[in-house]
């Protein structure tokens, strides 16, 4: 199983961010990761990346466990954050050439030269992150993401920054990349995107697993009947919020 | 606004003690912070208990016999930093905006003046903060008797904060479109120039008047040209911002902070009547500041610097490779324009050094030897502290290392490989202009001695550089909270232990690491001194650069797991 989470908490000092959460992302698929605000998705996304350590429970990627064996780990997944933090003084090529160093990608030329058109970041390959737009440096953190062969790919609010043509790119980006095998986790508000592309999705609430299935599923939960068959309705209903 | 300001200040250093006090549940920075606490104790209360504090009337006696000369030699350095203020590209921190400020206030319906106010009033903490620990530190007397020296450098740091606020402030009126405006802006330049110009005649009168006899002699001459008359007149505001922390006596304190307050008061006026050019010389203009969330952009033209990133090797290499660029990107210089000039001072030094060793010209040519000693001493000791483009400057894209597949081991020698050659590359240019110019300064010393002397060292630098890196990222690593994000400086009481701490702990670590390259070292230069002589030297120090590299490999292989563990809700983030 590319993601396979098996009761993993995280604490920061006495507050429980996330608690025994377990769930798998399995390759081609799509999953949605949906939360109020302080749910522990972002936590959750980046224990994946190995950004912060668990403090309980067992992260793999591709069958690597995190703690374990982390360098091969990483080497197989790609994070993109809500917050483009990019070196001050790279330009956009230079940030993908270090990646495409770091990572060891093949073919790197014809893989940056398409990403590059893709996210409509072809001419600025030699300017630096401060005269780009946040929109702009958002995707090159995607770009760089994406410049690499990843078998996880996780997305935390991808949409944040962009214009509705990027909105739309980024959203086939994603899917194509599910269907070429990727296991790909998203993070997002954005109910209608996550409800459009995604193929189950997991809901957290106060760093629990409260839900998880494709949208059918979970309308037809016993539970979640009266809730509407909508992704909106069902999240609403279930954190509480009817 | 102020209480506006007030309410900022006043919350942001409440929650900032709170989220120090609980940091201090974790033993490490608890030590630090009782270390700091005991500094600050001893230093404030030792002069009352009569044992740690030697005679206090030396320094009195000292003070008053200085504060003659001190004062107006005080005052023309004050001056000439005021003139270079103009022509240096010096920015205001008091112009510079947080972002969360920028989000916040620029938009708000409040005045460039009311925002130019509202830095004023954020930067008093740190102020006092720094004026009272100056206090503690310079005054010649105990307890209470520190602040009016406390209150003077207060008064002093204000002022300079303010005068480089009005400096950037008047930049920008040099470009209005108004000519009023731009004719306004060159008054106080022609003022500080005139009054410069009027000062220098006054000591060249002096010193023309017979040749100097000796340091003192040229003070006690400076001092008297500046001492009546119009030189004094024009010195007047400079001295008055340092009268305060000489005064000797209660009355003539009160006498000198009416002055250096009623300078304040001038400069203050002056910043805030150009607060027209506030957009231009606080970048952006305040529109576009506040909806745009890039407040950093970088002024600088893209050159390429040498060849790309080869897409195969070594990740080490990468990461020097990226900390490189970044520094030349940061400095806005190209390869091109480092490799030339460095080949013709190369060569320009060779002549000179041969030019001064056919004229015997000793003196000059030991002049810049010392100089170039200084240097490479000054890179070899200080470097690491200060330049900082390693795991430290990274602490801010922690997030991003973090998720990338290497060993950390690796990731953090990859970090320190720039920094430790950079500051190497200014040692070993300081130990060739030594041995360059040591030879027309020492002619008695053997050339070949020379050489081997300044070989032992070019091979000993990088080792004891290196050695130092791997001691402050180490820190780093064990006390991430300690460690300065981006602009920010850490504080607190266990920061300032910390820092007692680590100049501790870093000595300590150094002598650890140089003992076993020094017995090795040693030994050969033992064995070998009775075959080759003084050349002797350079075996024994590739030796020891070969222990302490080594040594410095161990430690980073080390701190591998430091790294992982490392959780980063420990690194205290500015606004």
């Amino acid at each position: 199983m590319p993601i396979a989470v098996e009761h993993f908490g995280r604490s920061y000092g006495n507050v429980k961010a996330v608690d025994d959460l377990s769930f798998d992302v399995a390759a081609g698929e799509i999953v949605g990761l949906i939360g109020p605000n302080g749910a522990g998705k972002t936590t959750t996304l980046r224990s994946l990346a190995g950004i912060l350590l668990p403090t309980t429970g067992r992260i793999q990627v591709d069958g690597f466990d995190l703690a374990a064996n982390p360098i091969e780990a990483k080497r197989r997944l790609a994070f993109m954050p809500d917050e483009p933090h990019l070196f001050e003084y790279l330009t956009v090529e230079e940030h993908l050439r270090l990646i495409a160093r770091l990572y060891t990608v093949e073919d790197f030329d014809r893989r940056a030269a398409t990403l590059l058109d893709e996210l409509e970041l072809k001419g600025k390959e030699r300017q630096l992150p401060g005269e780009l737009s946040r929109g702009m440096r958002q995707k090159v953190v995607i770009a760089c993401g994406l410049v690499r062969q990843a078998s996880v790919l996780l997305f935390d609010e991808p949409l944040t920054g962009l214009d509705p043509l990027g909105i739309r790119r980024m959203r086939e980006t994603i899917v194509a990349r599910g269907r070429a095998g990727a296991a790909i986790l998203v993070s997002s508000h954005l109910l209608h995107l996550v409800e459009e592309i995604c193929t189950r999705v997991i809901i957290m609430d106060h760093g629990k697993k409260i839900a998880d299935g494709t949208v059918s599923e979970l309308a037809s939960r016993a539970d979640l009947a009266a809730a509407g068959s909508s992704l909106e309705q069902i999240f609403l209903h279930v954190t509480g919020n009817k | 606004m102020i209480r506006a300001s007030l309410y900022i200040t006043g919350c942001t250093t409440r929650n900032r003690l709170r989220v120090r006090l609980r940091r201090l549940r974790e033993p490490r920075y608890l030590i630090g912070a009782v270390v700091g606490s005991a500094y600050l104790y001893f230093s404030i209360f030792a002069g009352r208990r009569g044992r740690a504090r030697p005679d206090r009337r030396a320094p009195f006696e000292l003070l008053s016999a200085w504060q003659a000369i001190g004062t107006s030699l005080g005052g023309i350095f004050v001056l000439i930093v005021a003139l270079l203020a103009w022509i240096l590209p010096v920015k205001s921190r008091l112009l510079e905006f947080s972002q969360a400020e920028t989000v916040f206030l620029f938009p708000a319906p409040v005045s460039h003046r009311e925002l130019l106010l509202h830095r004023l009033v954020r930067s008093q903490v740190g102020s006092l903060i720094t004026a009272i620990l100056m206090g503690i530190v310079l005054a010649p007397t105990a307890g209470v008797g520190r602040l009016p020296v406390a209150l003077g450098m207060w008064a002093l740091f204000v002022t300079i904060r303010v005068y480089f606020a009005g400096v950037a402030l008047t930049r920008g009126q040099f470009a209005s479109p108004r000519p009023s405006a731009r004719l306004a802006a060159w008054i106080p330049v022609g003022l500080l120039t005139a009054g410069a110009i009027i000062l220098a005649a006054a000591i060249r009168r002096q010193v023309m008047l017979q040749p100097v006899a000796s340091a003192s002699d040229l003070m006690v001459r400076l001092a008297g040209a500046t001492a009546s008359g119009w030189p004094s007149v024009v010195l007047w505001p400079f001295t008055a911002v340092l009268r305060p922390q000489l005064a000797t006596s209660v009355a003539s304190f009160v006498q000198a902070m009416a002055g250096s307050l009623a300078v304040l008061a001038v400069v203050m006026v002056w910043m805030l009547a150009n607060d027209a050019a506030f957009a231009v010389a606080a970048g952006e203009p305040a529109e576009q500041r506040a909806g745009d969330a890039r407040s950093r952009k970088p002024a600088v033209r893209v050159r390429q610097i040498g060849p790309p990133l080869a897409l195969s090797g070594r990740a080490e290499w990468a990461i020097l490779w990226k900390n490189a660029m970044q520094t030349f990107r940061a400095v806005n210089v190209s390869m091109k324009r480092i490799v030339g000039p460095a080949v013709a001072v190369l060569v320009g030094m060779s002549g000179a050094a041969a030019g001064m060793a056919a004229n015997q010209t000793r003196g000059p040519a030991g002049f810049i030897a010392a100089a170039g000693f200084v240097v490479a001493a000054t890179a070899v000791v200080f470097g690491p502290l200060l330049m900082r483009l390693d795991l430290r400057s990274d602490f801010e894209h922690l997030d991003l290392l973090k998720t990338w597949p290497l060993r950390p081991a690796d990731l953090i020698r990859g970090e320190m490989a720039w920094p430790t050659a950079f500051v190497t590359a200014i040692a070993w240019a300081g130990i060739l202009c030594t041995a360059l110019f040591s030879g027309p300064a020492m002619p008695a010393t053997r050339f070949a001695n020379r050489w081997v002397f300044a070989l032992s060292a070019g091979f000993a630098a990088p080792a004891l550089i290196a050695a130092q890196y791997t001691v402050q990222n180490a820190l780093a690593l064990f006390f991430p909270a300690w460690v300065s994000l981006g602009n920010q400086r850490t504080r607190g009481i266990d920061a300032m232990g910390q820092r007692l701490i680590m100049l501790a702990a870093i000595l300590l670590v150094l002598v650890l690491f140089a003992v076993p390259g020094a017995i090795a070292g040693g030994v050969v230069w033992f064995v070998l001194r009775a075959f080759i002589g003084a050349a002797a030297y350079v075996p024994a120090a590739v030796l020891f650069a070969g222990v302490v590299l080594t040594e410095v490999l161990v430690a980073t292989e080390l701190l591998g797991p430091a790294f992982e563990r490392m959780d980063l809700t420990s690194v205290e983030r500015g606004e």
